[in-house]
């Protein structure tokens, strides 16, 4: 990938990055550019450097080189950093304080005096949607009302790239919708922002542009839909779900058929063109071949299916 | 079932290496300290700094000197002491256990003992057990001493003796003085009225208490200023810290945070311990009010440098729970926290200035007991401010190093 061109519309520029773990390269030439009112989905799996990436752009890792520039100033920069919003995948507040006493000492913290303080609380509470329980215990919230506390405490200051690690996991669907809406009209509001995430369904849902980090690569690069496109033309995804581990001889059966196993087991993946006449005949030969199948679904690949696809693909070399 | 779970304990203690420290190391670290005083005290091995002043400068003297200077259960001030005013100042600002003054021939019956043992209340068992120290060096290496000071009273109740029986005698006492020279010779013990004690200080409140008060404030301060400071790990692990780390705030400002609250909350909790001091023991604070607060400030900052440095290098509140418990228990040991440290044998008491817990005793001792002015409690102030801000500057590159490597 070229050289990213920083453009007056550009929260983040990231240029030609390169970071070591001593000596070991845990990024490599990474290039990336989140524009106002845009949300970029970091994706990959663990251990593929998006933390590293996540605290070199906040100036906690030396990178060895390349350039990073945040709000066109160098991001080492007190005055860069400064527009920075960070929710971290834990929940950064003090747990024995209420979440109205949690937002005024982080926007104090953020250097706002005591009437802008108040002004950003409230600001902060009604973008996250906080009103009802603004005044609870924080260690008395659910886990998605924390989540919610947590991203507001990250917005008092107004910053124009909110970076969010992992900000839905371990809440249920509900609280992860509500979410995503909040962090919808956060960019709407225009918010850069960069969501490092293991949900394909979010970073589809939310955004614009997705970039998988593999091996310390940032690739590939691009909207979801166009990425998709790319990879998959027409092709669908046959989805078969057993009841139970399959045997080496249903293994065997599924893997003539054209099947892959996924990490779990319990899925097997299939992508091919198919027209509905040959759905059925796939269907048919699936049940009539007495395998504990619980689930078939065809339906067209999702971000989960190129993930999949690349982390395998990565596996093999 | 019950060997699946032994075996989980098992595992847990011996991957543990806090655990492991603390249950098995720490309780012999510990018997090996408080073995090491309680056999001094109630064996011969408490070594007690003596200084002392001869005045008589007689034969008798100077051989009692000789025998006091190679008696190896005391040990001889090395400071310049030569008359009996720095003797009395030095016991009483506590560079000596107790003081020894000959004032007089050892031999004349003046109306008073010719040994006087200066000691300080606060120090007040010095004064008797280096009594018995020089009575027994008496008997053993002059007997003739003891029992040519009874000549005189003889005469007095009996009649003057005769040239003859005078010269008898002390070619009597002579032959006495030589035995007591010949090494095999069993140890006798007597007792005289050579050997007075003057214990100094006795006032309102008690030299006890005001040695307590300051061992158990230290000891609190640096067991809260511990728990306090642990909460920077979870700052850390929750991702406080994080999010912190790109505000204008930094990570500094955490630490430095912690380190006034620290102090601050050390100075009430100090302040409670002192109240009780002088309600109830009338230990005199508010005649001291103004290096008290000083004393205390530095102490607490001590405590609050230490604890936070402590936090900051630890990577988990487990691990940090458990090198600080370790820590106080063994700075509280040594430092006189539990037993004064007069007591202690001198390579214990040595090891003792290295701990804040000693320099903290000594400072409120100096000002509740001993009266010192800022000047001379500068000394015992200036290793707690040390500790204060070399813990502090360690906590906060500490933590600049924890943020880079999380």
């Amino acid at each position: 990938m070229g050289a990213t061109v920083h453009t007056p519309h550009a929260v983040l520029s990231v240029d030609e990055l390169s970071v070591n773990y001593f000596t070991r390269p845990v990024l490599k030439s990474i290039d990336l550019k989140i524009d106002r009112g845009e949300v970029f989905g970091l994706l990959g799996p663990n251990g593929a450097g998006k933390t590293t990436l996540i605290r070199t752009i906040c100036a906690r890792i030396q990178p060895v080189s390349g350039k990073i520039l945040i709000e066109g100033k160098e991001h080492a920069q007190r005055q860069a950093l400064r527009h920075i919003g960070l929710v971290p995948q834990e929940i950064a507040l003090y747990p024995h304080l209420t979440a109205r006493e949690n937002l005024m000492t982080f926007a104090r913290l953020a250097g706002l005096s005591q009437a802008q303080s108040l002004e950003a609380l409230d600001y902060a509470v009604e973008a996250c949607k906080l009103v009802q329980q603004v005044d609870d215990y924080v260690h008395s919230l659910s886990g998605g009302w924390k989540r919610r506390a947590n991203l507001a405490a990250a917005i008092l200051h107004r910053p124009s790239l909110l970076i969010l690690d992992e900000p839905t996991i371990g809440v249920d669907i509900d609280a992860r919708n509500a979410l995503n809406e909040v962090i919808k009209d956060l960019s709407t509001n225009g918010l850069g922002v960069l969501l490092a995430t293991h949900d394909m369904d979010q970073a589809e849902t939310l955004c614009g542009s997705v970039g998988f980090l593999r091996g310390g690569v940032l690739a590939p690069v691009g909207n979801p839909a166009q990425l998709l496109q790319t990879f998959f033309g027409d092709r669908q995804e046959v989805l078969v779900r057993l009841r139970e581990p399959a045997s080496p001889r249903i293994c065997k059966i599924l893997s003539d058929l054209g099947f892959s196993r996924d990490s779990i087991g319990l899925e097997r993946r299939q992508l091919l063109r198919a027209t509905a006449e040959q759905q059925a005949r796939l269907t048919k030969t699936l049940e009539s071949s007495h395998l504990p199948i619980k689930e078939i679904r065809f339906r067209r690949p999702g971000l989960d299916t190129l993930f999949l696809m690349l982390k395998n693909e990565e596996n093999t070399t | 079932m019950i060997a699946a779970l032994l075996k989980v304990m098992t595992l847990g203690l011996v991957r543990d290496k806090g655990a492991l420290s603390m249950t098995f190391l720490l309780p012999p670290l510990i018997f090996v300290i408080f073995a090491a005083i309680f056999s001094g005290i109630s064996g011969d091995q408490m070594r007690l700094m003596i200084a002392l002043v001869d005045n008589a400068r007689t034969e008798d003297s100077i051989k009692l000197v000789a025998a006091i200077r190679e008696e190896p259960l005391l040990r001889m001030y090395s400071g310049h002491i030569d008359n009996e005013d720095s003797l009395r100042q030095a016991v009483s600002l506590g560079e000596v256990d107790v003081g020894l003054y000959i004032r007089g021939d050892l031999r004349l019956d003046a109306g008073t003992p010719p040994i006087v043992i200066i000691a300080d209340a606060g120090r007040a068992m010095a004064g008797p057990i280096l009594s018995g120290h020089v009575q027994r060096l008496i008997a053993n290496k002059m007997p003739g001493i003891i029992l040519g000071r009874l000549v005189p009273s003889i005469e007095t109740l009996a009649g003057g003796l005769t040239e003859a029986q005078r010269s008898r005698l002390e070619a009597g006492l002579d032959n006495l003085n030589q035995q007591s020279e010949d090494p095999g010779r069993e140890e006798g013990s007597v007792n005289g009225a050579l050997v007075s004690i003057e214990t100094h200080g006795v006032r309102g409140g008690s030299s006890a208490v005001s040695y307590y008060a300051g061992a158990i404030a230290i000891l609190f301060l640096l067991l809260s200023a511990m728990q306090g400071a642990a909460t920077l790990i979870d700052e850390r692990t929750s991702g406080i810290v994080d999010r912190l780390a790109v505000g204008p705030a930094g990570v500094d400002v955490v630490v430095i945070a912690k380190f006034i609250f620290l102090t601050l909350q050390g100075i009430f909790q100090v302040t409670l311990i002192f109240l009780v001091a002088w309600i109830i023991y009338s230990v005199s604070l508010p005649g001291h009010f103004g290096l008290w607060v000083m004393a205390t400030l530095l102490a607490s900052a001590a405590a609050a440098g230490l604890g936070l440095a402590v936090a900051s290098a630890c990577l988990t509140k487990q691990q940090a729970n458990t090198i600080s418990g370790f820590l106080v228990l063994i700075l509280s040991a040594v430092g006189g926290s539990m037993v004064p440290r007069f007591m202690m044998p001198p390579w214990l008491q040595d090891i003792g200035w290295y701990t804040p817990n000693a320099w903290a005793i000594e400072a409120y001792q100096g000002l509740l007991w001993r009266d010192a002015d800022l000047q001379a409690l500068i000394p015992s102030m200036w290793p707690l401010a040390l500790v204060g801000v070399v813990g502090l500057a360690a906590a906060l590159v500490l933590s600049r190093y924890r943020l880079k490597l999380a």
